[in-house]
């Protein structure tokens, strides 16, 4: 597919095997077990894939033909639906095992997750920060679908079954005997012309009454077993299983948030941390950022800074509440005016306000021009960004290198560039985004900034908006 | 604040430059917290060290037992360096003030957090 994938080494997978990852959603099989899946830090979901097929082909009039086509989903390949939930039994009962045995070597039991899932991790739309090598064949057994959309993405796990374990029939038998005591409730997510032709809720119901009659599950909108997502739109249908009750994105050491800790830590992530480095975030809020990167990057000397009596009283809470007091250091302090020396900072990391509160413009530059200042040349600098602020930089550069000309589509919630999946199935003709290509149309946008030289732009969405991470070095010393 | 930052700030009071650094430093409450102790990480920080003004912030706080200097071979001599991650990173000024050297300013530090806003007149242009 000529196309480049890597997987973040410190994401904490093995055995995972392709992976493709759209817009948003990380499809990918795996033989890691529940502890190394908790430890994926950029997605905000992860999924177990029951269902990945064609989308729903919509005609005008006959409700009741696509309702057919929708029951399809289950009643065409029941076997799947209980395989992928003895699967998801198996990882709820490693986990709760796993959660008694303290300090007990995992081995044993991550011998026992030998099968390989297919999983979807959803991803913030965090473009390219979840690849893998491209020297891994890519493995299309199973199709592949892309979901363009952030709150739920699905996870199709597919579960080869090993000799080792769950071949033992008695457990089978177990299994399938315990399945029909199951409670379900049917989450649904419609867009695109499916979206246009019928509510969530129409499609909830007509899926619900399906597995009903397959199954004999009861539904249970309160707190059902288990909880079934179903998300169709105009290039797949995917169905899937939330892997764990609560989602990756909310971390057990984060208080309170202040940005999205899935952001937070791509952020981090793309900036080079290493051991020994001075990393500065100098407008903290709440510290997410350093939260994120102190538990990834331990050995590190963190600094947070912000002009905010009460975003750093809410940091220290956080900091003491995650334990890491000792490696993040807070000052008061403001962003234009670091009381720092010249080229003594190796990284900064932070998140620039948006907002009404926050004055845009001439601002934007005088924090951009200290951060250069006190960064050491080689440093590196992520940031993230509103489009109104990538705007204003753009147009107070004195750059040389011209603007591209297709500048003009920055209303685009992203690029839908496609590349061809030949070998796969259950996709029609639609063709995946090309992440190389939209990321040099962003880093094409990006100017150099005095010495700061840019690096990568990746476009993400933060729910309601979309922002931008922009990543600089600083190429020389700041001529003063 | 830990003696690791306070040996990295430096006063922007305007026209003061780098004669703003070394802040003086004031303590009216200490807090000495066990961090743990990782040799590789204190002999990073090593080299960033600026000791004369290190020196200063640990005598004014009466701190015992300073390495006065790196010594040869620092990265493996553990004496050394859990001295100095003591000095670095166990001290916790939690309230004092920090002062310019060259314009005389008082900076609060306060629940170990230093403030060293400046007003409009006094940053530089």
């Amino acid at each position: 597919m000529g196309r480049s994938y890597k997987l973040y080494p410190d994401s904490g997978l093995d055995g995972n095997q392709l992976f493709f990852s759209l817009l948003g959603k990380v499809f990918f099989t795996t033989c890691s077990d529940v502890n190394m899946l908790k430890k994926l830090k950029s997605a905000e979901r992860l999924f177990l894939l029951i269902k990945k097929e064609f989308p729903l082909t919509v005609s005008s009039v006959n409700k009741g033909k696509i309702f057919h086509e929708i029951q399809r989903l289950i009643n065409d390949d029941p076997g799947s639906w209980l395989n992928a939930i003895s699967v998801w039994k198996k990882l709820l009962e490693l986990d709760a095992k796993n959660e008694k045995l303290s300090q007990k070597d995992a081995n044993p039991l991550k011998r026992k997750v030998g099968e390989n899932k297919i999983i979807i991790a959803k991803k913030l739309k965090i473009e390219q920060l979840q690849k893998i090598e491209e020297n891994r064949e890519c493995q299309l057994e199973k199709q592949i679908e892309e979901e363009t959309l952030e709150q739920r993405d699905f996870i199709t796990k597919r579960e080869k079954f090993q000799e080792e374990e769950f071949q033992n029939d008695r457990e089978k038998a177990t299994v399938t005997h315990n399945q029909n005591n199951l409670t379900f409730r049917v989450s649904c997510r419609c867009s695109g012309t499916v979206g246009k032709a019928f509510t969530a809720q129409e499609v909830g119901k007509v899926i619900g009454i399906a597995l009903m009659k397959q199954f004999g599950w009861k539904a249970d909108l309160r707190n059902p077993n288990l909880e079934i997502f179903v998300h169709l739109n105009d290039i797949y249908s995917v169905v899937g299983i939330p892997v764990f009750r609560v989602p990756l994105a909310s971390r057990a050491y984060i208080k309170t948030a202040g940005l999205r800790s899935t952001i937070a830590w791509a952020m981090a992530s793309l900036a080079e941390i290493k051991a020994g480095a001075f990393v500065l975030d100098p407008m903290c809020g709440l510290g997410t950022i350093l939260l994120e990167a102190a538990k990834e990057w331990p050995d590190v000397y963190y600094v947070g800074a912000d002009v905010s009596d009460s975003q750093l009283l809410g940091a220290c809470d956080n900091l003491q509440a995650a334990g890491l007091k000792d490696k993040i250091e807070l000052l008061k302090v403001s962003v234009i005016e670091l009381p720092l020396p010249s080229e003594s900072v190796d990284i900064i990391i932070s998140d620039i306000p948006f907002g009404k509160k926050f004055k845009l413009g001439k601002d934007i530059k005088s924090i951009l021009q200290e951060m250069e200042r006190v960064l050491r040349v080689g440093g590196t600098i992520v940031l993230l960004l509103s489009e109104d602020h990538h705007r204003r930089l753009r147009d107070c550069e004195e750059s040389s290198i011209p603007l591209n000309s297709k500048n003009s589509y920055t209303d685009e919630p992203g690029i839908k560039k496609f590349l061809n999946l030949e070998e796969t199935t259950g996709i029609s003709e639609t063709e995946l985004s090309s992440f190389e290509a939209s990321n040099q149309e962003c880093l094409d946008r990006m100017s150099p900034f005095g010495s700061l030289v840019p690096v990568e732009c990746h476009k993400v969405s933060l729910g309601k908006t979309d922002a931008f991470i922009y990543k600089y070095r600083k190429s020389h010393s700041s001529a003063l | 604040m830990k003696l690791l930052t306070h040996n990295l700030l430096s006063s922007h009071v305007r026209g003061v430059g780098p004669r703003g650094f070394p802040l003086r430093l004031q303590a009216t409450e200490v807090r000495i917290n066990p961090v743990e102790f990782n040799p590789e990480f204190v002999a990073r920080m090593i080299p960033k060290v600026e000791w004369a003004a290190l020196l200063e912030a640990a005598d004014t706080l009466h701190l015992v037992e300073v390495p006065k200097e790196p010594i040869q071979g620092y990265e493996h001599d553990e004496k050394f360096l859990r001295k100095m991650h003591h000095v670095l990173l166990e001290v916790d000024v939690l309230e004092g003030t920090l002062q310019c050297p060259e314009s005389g300013r008082l900076f609060p530090i306060s629940r170990g957090i230093p403030n060293m806003l400046l007003s409009d007149e006094e940053t530089e242009s």
